[in-house]
């Protein structure tokens, strides 16, 4: 789930970047620093928005560096139990396949794809129905439903499984191609 | 009035649901016959259901178990969250105050304390059932086993687990990522690097083939069939959480707080013995004393119990008694015989022999007596003297006998005692086939001897003894 929030953040600038664009380069510095980033907390940060207000710099003795504690506004995506997905499968193999949903990593354990699909071995594991009229392999898009989450400070996994209705490929790219 | 009785109904369901064949295992119990304990928790449970806060050691004494055994219970049971305990160091006096607070909760129910400790700190445990807590923890497990059957049974919303053989290192598919390998496309155990391998469904391993369709199926049956026998066999429990859902949840407070309710309803109590204590404690309007409520049971067994019957009239021949009653009369005092040592081969012939001695007993002994039947006594006495000399073994027996049948017979006035004793007879004639209890042979026996004397003396008799006379002759 996407969400538009205020995070704060102590910025660190070189003295060297002390001038007219000051202001610029600590926010091109933000956005390198912490797009992309994920936490426990908010998730995944996916782009910044805008800058609410920087406040009054410190001067570190000794460096000479400056920090200001930095307001801005970001959209964060944050994958919830129960939130259902649309992903791109970026492996496959016999306990399962692996999944992305932007920055999320899902895994979809076997036991989750529906009976009727057989693994099949081979330059291109894949899933397959036994008439194979569906099937997942590498690059294609499922949709699936996140069943439990891994969180970690810096990271967050999923599970999903696509055992349920309306659920599994949406877009086959061996007949589209 | 908040009741706890369905909430005690409720933890001994659960009791005996959950708890029923649980163990506790001590460390120096390795022994299985020793260590099989199970029923104990049950019981304890049951236990804590009859009182509110309870010392431990106390409790141990009443169910008569080691008091560490208890501990490790009532530990696991705080852990389960069905009880609340409580440890404080206390000397003689604070456990004058539970003791006290514990008489008025339940009385009648403490048992002998040691001898109070001089001033002694001892650390004392006490516990209680948390019913409120106990309600939750009910339906969160009840909640928990069948989602977790549903699940199972759905394979859905389940984590998939991950076993390594080498080294039994268990894993779950959220840890996938870190199990992956470049070289090949099987997981790897962290530690040793073995394969994993996929935990086959916990509840349905057996006859698992490999994921095929008809095994699958099976599974699925399997669990339906489990689910449904679970909530069949948990009916009981359910529906007493449904009964006891809007019920207002028995609160017994910490235990300070109890005891300190506890002693000012009993002071309540005493000083305004009225009942008014209830109103007293301002404890959201919950009587304290739940323990205390009382159980009138009434027995109706062997009402139509003839034994039971006489017995009842025996407590009551004292009473005047209508002359048509006077056969029962008669019947008890006969039942009486304890008391009153008469023969009882004498009952059909006491009517007339009660007469006759009566008057003799009571011209020599009882004044009151005489002046009731003076007019007969005097006819009498002449022929009575004769008689008494024939017939003194008998006279004898009868004596005592007749005595209590005087006493039964003197709060009528003669002539009713007249008609009565007509009566009588002539029940006791019919009656004779009927009740088995009155000796009619030997009644008849005697009657004729006293019929003979009668006979040849009773030509000055009055009109009354004539009739009697007849009656003899008829019974
Ligand atoms: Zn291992």
């Amino acid at each position: 789930m996407f969400f538009h929030i205020v995070l704060e953040r102590n910025m660190q600038l070189h003295p060297r970047h002390f001038g007219r664009d000051m202001k610029d380069k600590l926010v091109s510095k933000l956005m390198k620093d912490v797009e992309g980033t994920c936490s426990g907390r908010h998730g995944f940060i996916v782009a910044i928005t805008g800058v609410e207000s920087i406040g009054k710099g410190l001067i570190r003795d000794g460096t000479g560096f400056v920090t200001f504690p930095v307001k801005y506004q970001c959209v964060v995506f944050r994958p919830f139990k129960g939130e259902i997905l649309e992903a791109v499968v970026t492996m496959v193999n016999k306990m399962g396949f692996f999944a992305e949903a932007g920055p999320v990593q899902i895994f979809v354990s076997n036991h989750l794809i529906p009976d009727d699909m057989e693994f099949q071995t081979g330059d291109m594991p894949n899933y397959t129905t036994s008439d194979g009229s569906v099937r997942i392999q590498k690059e294609s898009e499922v949709r699936l439903k996140i069943i439990g989450t891994r969180v970690d400070a810096t990271e967050i996994f999923c599970i999903g499984t696509i055992k349920d209705d309306f659920l599994g490929v949406i877009s086959d790219p061996g007949s589209t191609s | 009035m908040a009741s706890i009785e369905p909430f005690n109904r409720l933890v001994k369901l659960a009791a005996r649901a959950f708890y029923d064949d649980m163990t506790t295992k001590g460390e120096n119990q390795t022994k299985v016959g020793r260590s099989d304990n199970r029923g104990t928790a049950v019981v304890i449970l049951d236990a804590l259901t009859r009182r509110q806060w309870v010392r431990e050691e106390d409790l141990a004494k009443d169910l008569k178990i080691h008091t560490k055994q208890l501990r490790r219970t009532l530990r696991f049971f705080e852990e389960e969250k069905l009880i609340t305990r409580d440890h404080r160091k206390e000397n003689s006096k604070g456990a004058k105050i539970y003791n006290s607070a514990v008489a008025a909760a339940v009385d009648g129910q403490r048992n002998g304390r040691e001898g109070d400790d001089k001033l002694k700190m001892h650390t004392q445990s006490y516990c209680c059932l948390d019913y409120s807590q106990i309600y939750d923890v009910v339906r969160y497990r009840l909640h928990r086993m069948k989602k977790k059957l549903k699940d199972e049974m759905d394979s859905k919303n389940t984590v998939q687990e991950y076993i390594c053989p080498s080294c039994n290192k268990r894993y779950t598919a959220l840890d996938a990522l870190r199990l992956i390998s470049p070289y090949d496309e099987d997981f790897h155990c962290e530690s040793c690097n073995g394969v994993l391998v996929a935990e086959s469904d916990k509840l349905a391993a057996q006859e698992m083939g490999d994921g095929d369709d008809n095994a699958s199926r099976r599974r699925h049956d399997k669990l339906k069939d489990m689910l449904s026998k679970m909530e069949e066999q948990l009916k009981p429990l359910t529906d007493q959480l449904g009964r006891v859902k809007d019920l207002p949840i028995p609160e017994f407070g910490n235990l300070q707080a109890w005891e300190v309710r506890a002693n000012a309803a009993n002071r309540a109590a005493n000083g305004d013995p009225n009942g008014d204590s209830k109103s007293l404690h301002g404890f959201n309007g919950t009587p304290m004393p739940y323990l205390g409520e009382t159980k009138v049971e009434v027995a109706f067994s062997g009402a139509d119990d003839k034994g039971d019957v006489k017995s009842v009239n025996t407590s009551t021949p004292m009473k005047v008694l209508p002359p048509w009653m006077i056969r029962e009369g008669m019947n008890l005092t006969k039942e009486q015989r304890g008391e009153a040592g008469a023969d009882p081969k004498i009952d059909g012939a006491a009517p007339s022999a009660s007469d006759l001695l009566d008057d003799k007993k009571s011209a020599i002994v009882n004044d009151e007596e005489k002046i009731f039947q003076d007019e007969y006594v005097k006819a009498y006495y002449a022929a009575l003297l004769n008689r008494q000399h024939e017939q003194v073994e008998t006279v004898k027996k009868e004596e005592d006998f007749l005595n209590t049948a005087i006493t039964n017979e003197a709060y009528d006035t003669s002539t009713q005692r007249q008609v009565g004793m007509k009566f009588k007879r002539e029940d006791y004639g019919s009656g004779e086939d009927e009740w088995e209890e009155a000796p009619p042979a030997g009644g008849g026996s005697t009657s004729e001897q006293f019929k003979v004397d009668l006979n040849v003396e009773a030509a000055a008799s009055e009109e009354e003894d004539d009739e009697d006379e007849n009656d003899w002759e008829d019974g």
